[in-house]
């Protein structure tokens, strides 16, 4: 019972890594990734180029692999003079990583709303900005709920690849056990996982009820 | 809405730039002045601490019951540094990318049961040889019972780590012929291999198998399979290529501490006596 409780708290301790990481990345990765869509919907060319090929490249490329490029180039590059700490880096390539994915899910969801309610609002003689904030971002994110949701609750599992670059999140924890010879804390991690998605699960259910007064 | 445009691309372009900034300006107050004192050795001196890239794995580097970083390596390690004048500092690392990281300076050094091979031998510089291992093989144990010679071994699956030199042996060694190889990428998950039934036999470092199959593990109902051993080795401590103010320095160190005594203690306390290589004076 001793082990169960102590190893419970080691594999608690590298979940507050996990939630951390996820935290952080989720309250900047939004409102980066809504000026990200801003920019792949621009009129001004350029500015819709760079942007695309950068959610190209982000979406292209695996996390993992970003990982190592934000924590090991700029030191390779600059002879060591240059380092991020390890859950700086972690930070920088889930923020770029999920900001382009969720500019997708908000270009989509932006440019689902029909003509008709920008149109209105002319009418009604609002600007382009209060028309975008009072009448098309409500519909926007009751439409994107679900998308957003789905990809919230990847990035809970995701978190786990910032063991690539050492931090000490619940599997690398889990994984250390294993090498003293227990296996059982590496499947007992899952829990942890499951409970924190069964919470989300939740809250975007919940969410979607509440925004779902008036069906269009 | 051209002006909420044009103020959006304003807002992208700082906020990209920004970006880059910050990546190229993190952390300065961790560096010293390298362009000065290009040896590794002033490197190190200069900033008082020696990064120490680990993986956890008893007897070698674990957490002891007090949750505190223990076992041979790290106070072997305590003491060399307190002869280097420098603080050590153990830094988790993923084996994987050991070499990266010793490149990228975010460790100084690699020591953690490190078996020495040419591969190693050309990308870094190794301290001195300061203990033995080798490669032994673990399975079930009835089926450790029932191998002798390598005409047993027909039809059985063998499994290492991926580039370690468990793999060498497994690949290279004629006993392995006639049986099927699958690598992974570490010795705990070969264990787990065996230990699911998915491989036969797991080659791994005889120091490991110390750690792991102790009684009340998991894998207590593993063996070491005693009919065979392979070719010793040695395990070493790796620095970055062309360093040798610092491989001078560490290996006076190790002699050191192995003149005070001091080695041949913490080995034994360790059950790891015999292995040593560096002896006392």
């Amino acid at each position: 019972m001793d082990e169960f409780l102590n190893i419970t708290q080691q594999l608690l301790t590298g979940f507050g890594e996990n939630c951390f990481l996820f935290i952080i990345t989720l309250v900047s990765a939004i409102p980066l990734g809504l000026i990200i869509s801003m920019g792949s919907m621009s009129r001004f060319v350029p500015l819709k180029a760079v942007t695309k090929t950068f959610v190209w490249i982000i979406r292209g490329t695996p996390l993992m692999l970003q990982l190592f490029v934000v924590f090991y180039v700029p030191p390779l590059m600059s002879d060591g003079e240059f380092v991020f700490s390890r859950m700086n880096a972690a930070i920088v390539a889930f923020i770029i990583n999920y900001a382009a994915y969720f500019s997708e899910i908000f270009r989509g969801g932006i440019e689902a709303v029909p003509k008709g309610q920008y149109e209105a609002g002319q009418v009604l003689g609002m600007t382009k900005t209060q028309i975008f904030f009072k009448v098309i971002l409500m519909q926007v994110i009751k439409r994107i709920t679900a998308p957003v949701g789905n990809e919230v609750i990847t990035l809970v599992k995701d978190t786990s690849l910032a063991s690539v670059i050492a931090i000490p999140e619940i599997l690398m924890n889990a994984k250390d056990f294993s090498m003293e010879g227990l296996i059982w804390p590496l499947f007992y991690s899952a829990v942890f996982f499951l409970l924190f998605c069964g919470v989300l699960t939740i809250l975007f259910s919940f969410l979607e009820k509440k925004l779902n007064y008036y069906k269009g | 809405m051209k002006n909420f445009k044009r103020l959006t691309a304003l807002v992208m372009a700082g906020v990209m730039s920004a970006a880059v900034m910050t990546a190229c300006s993190t952390d300065k107050s961790k560096t010293t002045d390298t362009k000065d004192s290009s040896s590794d050795w002033s490197y190190i001196a200069d900033k008082g601490e020696f990064v120490i890239g680990i993986t956890y794995f008893e007897p070698m580097n674990y957490k002891g019951e007090d949750g505190k970083l223990t076992g041979f390596e790290t106070e072997f390690a305590e003491k060399v540094c307190a002869k280097l004048g420098v603080t050590p500092k153990f830094q988790k690392i993923d084996w994987d990318s050991k070499e990266v990281e010793l490149k990228s300076k975010t460790i100084d050094c690699i020591w953690n049961g490190m078996t020495i091979n040419d591969e190693r031998k050309k990308n870094m510089d190794i301290s001195t040889p300061y203990m033995e291992n080798k490669q032994v093989m673990v399975a079930k144990k009835d089926v450790a019972e029932s191998i002798k010679t390598a005409d047993d071994m027909k039809g059985k699956t063998v499994v290492a780590e991926k580039k370690s030199a468990g793999e060498e042996v497994a690949q290279g060694e004629d006993f392995f012929k006639s049986a099927t190889y699958i690598s992974v990428d570490s010795q705990a998950k070969s264990l787990l291999e065996v230990k699911s039934g998915t491989a036969d036999v797991a080659v791994i470092d005889y120091v490991m198998s110390i750690g792991s199959l102790r009684e009340g593990s998991d894998y207590s109902d593993l063996a070491v399979v005693e009919s065979q051993g392979f070719a010793p080795e040695q395990y070493g401590i790796a620095l970055r290529k062309d360093s040798p103010e610092t491989l001078k320095k560490l290996n006076e160190a190790i002699q050191a501490v192995a003149d005070d005594g001091d080695l041949d203690k913490i080995a034994d306390k360790y059950n790891l006596k015999d292995l040593l290589l560096v002896k006392g004076k």
